[in-house]
């Protein structure tokens, strides 16, 4: 009986101080590992007290309020806690007050790192025990130790059959029971560890029994998506982060945190979208592994849209949308993982190339009522710091210089000159509009999440709520969230865990009636906005010139962009997602575990454009054309994706060796049907809804799209390590995907790795500087899919309306390559981990290589084959790179706590091998960049051995002094004044030698301050501003500051930019190549915990305020215009969290 | 516990072999429909031979650039205008480097292969899924795609290709005769000529017994005509059978081929075997000089031995033969010199119903009416005409001259007797009779492709609207194959 609430009372303790547990958790799970410093904590802990006449049990209390120290007793000794002593000690150990304390005591205790065990001298088991012992017949002895061999003092040893009857270890770790059957089996149990089952026996042999860490604390559990790994003995590269951690660098954007803890996990920059709400991230991991393979479309350096090299998201167990993980609440999640190599991702299989993002939501505990409630109030401020345009009087003389008022046939002198001072009238008379704040605004936002969680033992339930809005700063431009789920669970005798989860999500999103911000930095300053009434002028000016010799006169209307704002045009999209998972787990045994999970996920979402029949885009409609103004696009669109799991894991360990199974196979269909239709003809800016529209678009029909995919797929992973020492990880994946051709319906994909847990060998012991020290190779094969479904077959498409005299008739249009599969990647990779002074400095170095092969291409025919291309996999890529992240602890005391972080990346592309319709699109770009759309950019071109990221251009040797022309250089070195597309050569590999996120934080006393800084340097960009806006600027409007001041203008003159009143076009050239050295401060946060007296007065248990500046400050070696379409911004946020 | 284990481990086993389920990852799409499935009912063996002919009646083929463009271009038909809206100056002085020349050539090139590639798709098929074709059908549906696929080489070979008689031994274009993406190489003329026949040739054992035209009660006419039986089938694949490669259809083109080859005594007898089997009548004048739209004949319907329905062209072929100054036309001058309207062609219906006068700022010229659309009211479907009976005429009258001269100029002068001009020829000198068979022909098939290949086939120096006068040769009559097409080897 009373043994029965001994065990108990370990256990109750162990609930009972949960927090303190989760506070020393690290010591727990390490009881382990403590044993070469084991009591290193009670020698360096001291105390001084003072106390007469008070009991034991005070005592105790004292020393856990001071400390991590946690004591632990069974119930039949609570009496012997409640006798009073004297106790007086100067800076003593734990070991010395106790001693002093139990002296008149029949106590004693036995300390392992922070935990002391509580027993009676004369008495290491109860009596009541002894007795029962007695009428069993065979003795069994056993040893329980942790996997480093180390014993495991005070754990307990019951039987299954009784468990009133057992005993707990002594301090060598060793055990005696008595048992009646040899099949009897013993449970042991040991906090912190996890409970294993043994077979009695005999009795003949010392048991060995290897207890396993139960692991709690997530920077020492990798989530695989499918199971859970040590940290320990992985042998991949996987970077997890708790919620907190990301919370401190961008409360609002999942995807920024992630990447300033793993820059690896890149945001591909958009400098057109700028801060959209409503832009949704490309991300790539470790590098680009493919190149964009349907695309005959002409790309610029700066804006590759195409999103084939996303990583796999998958979110509790099933695979999700990019955009799902953005609108995700963040308080929803309980921890990322991004798993990086192959030894990491090769269970996803032809989903692992480009990396595997893991997330996992929070789930209900156990417990009374428990509310969770997040505030977020955020701020917007629109940063146009990087625009630096001209003011009025400047623009007017720049106007001048460029020749705008010379005679040119177009307008008699006369009419020149009143124009001139038509506008030099508005100059004087102060008119100096500043264009590029009006369609902006301060936005504020705010996020309300509320999570309310409880339950017994048996069952658990959660209901979350979150409202969120996201205002954009250009104004009208908004992204809105809501979100309802409810999480439920029931566990059957320990034996079975139901869980079911339901979300219901609803984005809403618009675009800014305002239209593309560029707009606005064009217009030019002198022009007054309003009229005379206040009211707004659509039409400001005219320009009227003779372009090129013999040609006609042109007269161009500028149109006031701010009408746009005055009209009720829309651009919306919504969507709404509901998604139910379910998932059951059966605890066969202690070691042996299956798991399911089916999930189903629909989202119906809606895309709503339109565009008033006011607009400006309609200014211009002939008198016959005006019935055709105004636009409706609507476009429907349904998904609907099933994704089930069954997983059977196995984890035993036999003396020296632990080895871990997992065994699994995962399902998934995913359906997509889209449909549209596009009208015209409004009659008024009232009526905004699409039944208004006199028909539909001219020469349009109704449109959709429809695909199926599928995928199955299995796996095995092995895990075996030697004594927690020499670790061996392995496994392997076989696919199938509808997306492959029918000769290779089957992929197979694997992984190998390796690792040595140096700090667990013996001649590591005897030293204190190094307290971890791993090394780890492993390599694989991982795949991508990322292509449409289809591709391979051989598809005929119908004439719908076109028939044939004889009926309607289908033809070929794509010949299918049914030998088409995944492309596969090559994985190598390095690692270190090294911890020095017990891990206050952590230093984690990782080198990895990935050749892509088999990079899907169209490959080019005859066109006597009857197709011009046909898709195959050709063509090599290689990304090679290096990670390092550091941490260092540098002060740590009971209030103040310092740390300093870095993380850091390189990646190298290359292309090794291109096909030949790769190389075409060479030539295309050449005939592009020729052109209007592309004059002054540089686009990407494919070249074996050259990177994606090489900028192309024409060699220039800079503007000659004498003439303002730009010298350019041939292929054969000669100098010539005339660009030629055929001088183009690559110039400059834009990557940085070195990228990524530094900080540092300060702890005191519940303040919490978090700085975290990016940079890169070592690399080169293209100044597209100085091109755009400088050079190949429309004297008419406004223009960069650089165009009017750092333009040649004299003979003689030094300068960087050619003549100013050269209206010719600059073409793309090395002298918009610049260094590209960016240091930025990413995010400042603050954050107070509230503690004591006045939590409890308030009945709340937590309360945390923060808040955070995300974006502050930025500088770089190349001053472009940022945000083109949409201006950047600076965000702070204020957020309060609590729990009652 | 152990049995159950050993059940568990046969499960999650099965689980991971299932991934070599083929037939659920086999996914096809909804709006296409892959070669497997189509194939799997005799509806899609009809789906792909309309197919073929829908894409050959498309505006880079049959239904614009390869009947109504370059190769009348190239023949000199048409006047140019200094202004050269259409693009084609370049092309009508035999600039072959000139790119509007060179993208209008690979459109027929690749337009052409594509629809060459389908008819293989559909031979393939054909033989592995013969048990899905009903009786009659797998000998009319192989015997078309046979036929089509000889027909369209045959004119790619006449297009790019030295003639037969310059260079049986020249180098030509590929034979591609099997659904891959692997170069096919070039075949000489005499190969391509070869395959051209044997193909043809398969193709009319096939249909002999088979295509419903040959039956008696299978009555040539207009749409609305009470006689016609042409779309009275129940079956409407079975419908219009000269809209598609019918069995004369094949004789006809075996009477080109073998004319073109020089083989005189084949050329006459398929020739005959259309002529002979009166099916085709003679367009009656009034019919074809109707005013009433809803009563007129603008193609000289019912002598269409085959031609493609090119209904979905009526725009583009309006557009490029509009009133407007950016249409294709002929001058004044050069159209009344071409159908002798000071001569004998003074009362060709020819002329009359084709040609109509129009005036604009550059003086009066003629706008071609054949292809001219009249709403929904015409007696017959827009056609695109491909062989005629009068070339039956002319193809007899040319392969029987060498041995029976009279009898040459009694095919001659029947059908320039039925196209209203009533004098008869009968000179002795070889040379003259070629002169006028040349003149019929291009009277005859205005704008319709065939011209440039009857100079090439007799070699003959082609004389430009101008006067200018561009010696018979290589120079001319062989055409650079597609850049596309030379990168990989095929030169």
């Amino acid at each position: 009986m009373k043994q029965n609430e001994y065990v108990k009372r370990i256990f109750a303790d162990n609930l009972f101080h949960i927090f303190k547990v989760m506070r020393i958790v690290f010591i727990l799970i390490f009881w382990s590992v403590s044993g070469a410093f084991s009591n290193t904590y009670s020698q360096k802990t001291v105390f001084s007290f003072d106390f007469k006449e008070r009991s034991i049990k005070e005592i105790f209390n004292a020393i856990e309020e001071r400390s991590e120290f946690v004591f632990l007793f069974a119930d039949d000794i609570v009496q012997d806690l409640e006798q009073r002593v004297n106790v007086r000690v100067q800076a003593s150990t734990v070991e010395k007050i106790l001693d002093e304390a139990f002296r008149p005591t029949h106590l004693t205790y036995m300390v392992n790192d922070r935990q002391v065990l509580i027993t009676r001298k004369e008495q290491q088991e109860p009596r009541s025990f002894r007795e029962q012992l007695q009428q069993t017949k065979t003795q069994i002895k056993g040893r329980v130790t942790n996997r480093g061999k180390e014993p495991l003092p005070g754990a307990t040893v019951v039987l299954k059959s009784n468990t009133l009857k057992g005993t707990v270890t002594d301090a060598n770790g060793e055990f005696a029971v008595f048992v009646a059957d040899p099949g009897e089996i013993l449970v042991i149990s040991f906090i912190g560890m996890k409970t294993q089952e043994v077979k009695a026996g005999q009795g003949t042999t010392l048991l060995q029994i290897i207890l396993e860490d139960r692991v709690t604390d997530l920077s020492e559990v990798v989530a695989t998506g499918y199971f859970n790994r040590k940290k320990e003995d992985f042998t991949g590269s996987a970077i997890s982060i708790s919620v907190d951690e990301l919370k401190k660098v961008t409360p609002g954007d999942l995807f920024q945190s992630i990447e300033a803890f793993d820059p690896s996990f890149k945001i591909q920059e958009n400098n057109l979208l700028g801060s959209n709400p409503n832009r949704l991230p490309n991300i790539n991991v470790r590098g680009t592994s493919s190149v964009p393979s349907t695309s005959t479309e002409i790309l610029r350096r700066d804006n590759i849209s195409s999103n084939v090299n996303m990583p796999t998201f998958i979110l509790d167990g099933y695979e999700v949308s990019v955009e799902k993980i953005y609108d995700l609440d963040m308080n929803r999640i309980a921890s990322i993982t991004l798993l990086k190599d192959a030894a990491a991702t090769a269970i996803y299989g032809s989903r692992a190339a480009n990396g595997v993002l893991v997330i996992t939501t929070v789930t209900p505990e156990e417990g009374k009522l428990r509310v969770s409630y997040n505030f977020d109030l955020s701020l917007n401020v629109t940063d146009l710091s990087s625009y630096k345009v001209l003011n009025a009087a400047d623009k007017l003389e720049y106007e001048r210089l460029a020749g705008l008022y010379d005679y040119d046939n177009a307008l008699s002198q006369d009419q020149l000159d009143e124009a001139y001072y038509r506008k030099k009238y508005n100059v004087v008379s102060g008119v100096d509009t500043y264009w590029l704040s009006q369609p902006i605004e301060d936005a504020v936002g705010h996020k309300h999440s509320l999570y309310i969680d409880g339950g017994s033992e048996t069952i658990r339930y959660g209901i979350s709520f979150q409202y969120q809005n996201t205002p954009g700063v250009m104004k009208g431009s908004k992204r809105d969230r809501y979100g309802i789920g409810a999480d439920l669970s029931y566990n059957l005798d320990g034996k079975f865990l139901f869980k079911n989860t339901l979300s219901v999500s609803q984005v809403k999103g618009a675009e800014s009636p305002y239209g593309s911000f560029s707009n606005y930095v064009r217009m030019n300053p002198y022009y007054p906005m309003t009229g005379e009434n206040g009211e707004i002028i659509r039409e400001i000016d005219s320009w009227t010139d003779r372009s090129g010799e013999g040609s006609s006169i042109n007269t161009e209307v500028v149109l006031n962009p701010l009408f746009e704002g005055t009209l009720h045009s829309f651009n919306e999209s919504t969507y709404l997602e509901v998604i139910d998972a379910f998932s059951v787990e059966w605890n066969m045994t202690s070691e042996l575990r299956l798991r399911g999970l089916v999930s189903l996920n629909k989202k119906v979402s809606e895309a709503d454009n339109f565009l008033s029949p006011l607009s400006n885009t309609y200014y211009f409609y002939s008198s016959e054309d005006l019935s055709e103004r105004g636009q409706y696009d609507f476009q429907s669109s349904d998904e609907v994706t099933v994704d089930g799991n069954v997983t059977m894991t196995y984890s035993k360990g036999f003396n020296d060796h632990f080895i871990n199974i997992a065994l699994g196979a995962n399902i998934r269909e995913y359906n997509y049907d889209t449909k549209l239709i596009s009208a015209t003809g409004f009659t008024n800016d009232r009526f905004t809804n699409i039944g208004f529209a006199k028909s539909y678009k001219e020469d349009s029909s109704p449109g959709s799209s429809s695909s199926t995919e599928r995928l199955f797929g299995s796996f095995l992973s092995l895990n075996y390590s030697y004594l927690n020492k020499y670790l061996l990880d392995l496994s392997v994946r076989a696919d199938g995907s509808s997306k492959f051709g029918s000769d290779n319906k089957v992929a197979p994909f694997w992984a190998l790795g390796l690792g040595w847990n140096l700090h667990h060998e013996e001649f590591m012991k005897s030293q204190e500087l190094i307290s971890q020290f791993r090394l780890k190779a492993n390599t694989g094969l991982t795949g991508s899919v990322s292509f449409s479904p289809y591709m391979s077959n051989t598809l005929y498409e119908y004439y719908k309306d076109n028939w044939y005299s004889t009926g309607v008739g289908a033809i070929v249009n794509q010949y299918g390559n049914e030998s088409l599969k995944w492309q596969r990647t090559r994985n190598y990779d390095l690692g270190v981990d090294l911890g020095l002074l017990k891990d206050r400095i952590y230093l984690s170095g990782r080198y990895y290589r990935k050749l892509t092969e088999d990079m899907l291409t169209d490959i080019t025919l005859p066109p006597s084959t009857g197709f011009s291309s046909y898709k195959e996999n050709l063509g090599d890529m290689r990304n090679e790179g290096f990670e390092v992240n550091t941490r260092i602890n540098v002060l740590k005391t009971k209030d103040w706590s310092v740390n300093l972080t870095g993380n850091f990346i390189q990646n190298k592309n290359e292309l090794v091998k291109i096909s030949n319709s790769l190389k075409q699109l060479n030539e295309e770009a050449d005939e592009a960049q020729t052109g209007d759309d592309y004059k002054g950019v540089p686009l990407v071109r494919y070249n074996e051995g050259q990177s994606l990221n090489t900028i192309y251009a024409v060699r220039s040797l800079g503007i000659d002094p004498e003439n303002g022309k730009e010298i350019y250089l041939k292929k054969d070195g000669s100098r010539t004044y005339d660009w030629d597309v055929d001088d183009i050569v690559p110039i400059r590999d834009g990557t940085p030698t070195l990228e990524g996120y530094f900080g540092g934080s300060l702890y005191y006393k519940g303040f919490l301050l978090n700085c975290t800084f990016y940079t890169r340097f070592g690399g080169y960009d293209y100044n597209q501003t100085l091109v755009d806006r400088v050079e190949n600027a429309d004297p008419r409007f406004n223009v960069d500051r650089r165009a009017m001041e750092h333009r040649w203008k004299n003979p003689g003159d030094v300068a960087l930019y050619k003549d100013v009143a050269d209206r010719g076009t600059t073409y793309v050239t090395e002298r918009f190549i610049q260094k590209d050295n960016v240091l930025e401060l990413n995010s400042v946060y603050l954050s107070y915990d509230f503690s004591g007296d006045l939590l409890k007065k308030i009945k709340l248990k937590n309360l945390r305020a923060a808040v955070t500046m995300n974006n502050v400050w930025r500088t770089s070696s190349v001053a472009v215009e940022r945000g083109i379409d949409y201006p950047f911004a600076r965000t702070f946020t204020f957020s309060i969290q609590t729990t009652f | 516990m152990p049995v159950m284990m050993k059940n568990l481990i046969s499960i999650i086993l099965f689980l991971f072999l299932l991934p070599s389920c083929n037939e659920w990852l086999d996914v096809q799409p909804e709006a296409s429909v892959s070669d497997e499935d189509l194939f799997n009912t005799e509806e899609g063996f009809y789906e792909a031979l309309n197919g073929v002919y829908t894409r050959c009646a498309q505006s880079d083929l049959y239904g614009g650039e390869f009947t109504v463009g370059l190769p009348d271009v190239m023949a000199q038909n048409y006047t140019n205008s200094v202004y050269d809206y259409t693009g084609y100056t370049k092309t009508s002085i035999f600039d072959y480097t000139d790119p509007t020349f060179k993208s209008k050539r690979d459109g027929i090139w690749k337009a052409a292969y594509h629809a060459i590639t389908n008819c293989n798709l559909i031979l393939e098929n054909a033989d592995v899924k013969k048990d899905v074709l009903s009786d009659g059908m797998y000998e009319l549906i192989k015997g078309e795609a046979l036929a089509l696929r000889a027909y369209l080489h045959f004119d790619l070979l006449r297009f790019f290709a030295w003639s037969y008689q310059q260079g049986a031994a020249q180098k030509a274009i590929p034979y591609v005769d099997a659904y891959t993406n692997k170069v096919t190489p070039l075949s000489t003329v005499e190969e391509v000529i070869t395959r051209v026949l044997a193909d043809l040739n398969e193709a009319k054992t096939l249909m002999a017994d088979t295509d419903p035209i040959l039956s008696a009660s299978y009555v040539v006419g207009y749409t609305d005509d009470e006689e016609a039986t042409e779309e009275e089938n129940a079956n409407l694949f079975l419908q219009n059978r000269r809209h598609r490669m019918n069995y004369y259809a094949v004789c006809a083109e075996l009477a080109r081929v073998n004319l073109y080859k020089g083989d005189h005594t084949q050329a006459l007898a398929n020739a005959l075997e259309v002529i002979n089997s009166e099916k085709f009548p003679w367009t009656i004048p009034s019919d074809f000089l109707e005013s009433d739209v809803t009563l007129k004949d603008r193609i000289m319907y019912n002598e269409l031995i085959f031609g493609w329905y090119a209904e979905a062209q009526t725009t583009a072929l309006y557009n490029r033969y509009s009133s407007a100054i950016t249409g294709l036309y002929i001058s004044y001058d050069a159209g009344r010199s071409l159908y002798e309207v000071g001569g004998v062609g003074a009362e060709d219906y020819r002329f009359k119903g084709w040609f109509t006068q129009v005036s604009n700022s550059d003086g009066p010229r003629y706008q071609i009416q054949k292809y001219m659309r009249d709403d929904d009211v015409n007696r017959h479907d827009l056609m695109a005409p491909a062989i005629r009976l009068s070339e039956m005429y002319y193809i007899a009258a040319e392969s029987v001259y060498g041995t029976n001269p009279a009898k040459g100029w009694e095919y001659f002068n029947t059908a320039r007797f039925n196209r209203g001009i009533g004098t008869g020829l009968d000179e002795s000198s070889g040379a003259v009779f070629i002169t006028e068979i040349l003149k019929e022909y291009r009277k005859e098939m205005y704008a319709e492709g065939q011209m440039f290949y009857a100079y090439k086939r007799l070699n003959q120096n082609m004389t430009s609207q101008s006067n200018v006068v561009y010696p018979a040769g290589p120079a001319i009559y062989v055409i650079p194959l597609p850049e596309g097409e030379i990168e990989f080897g095929n030169r």
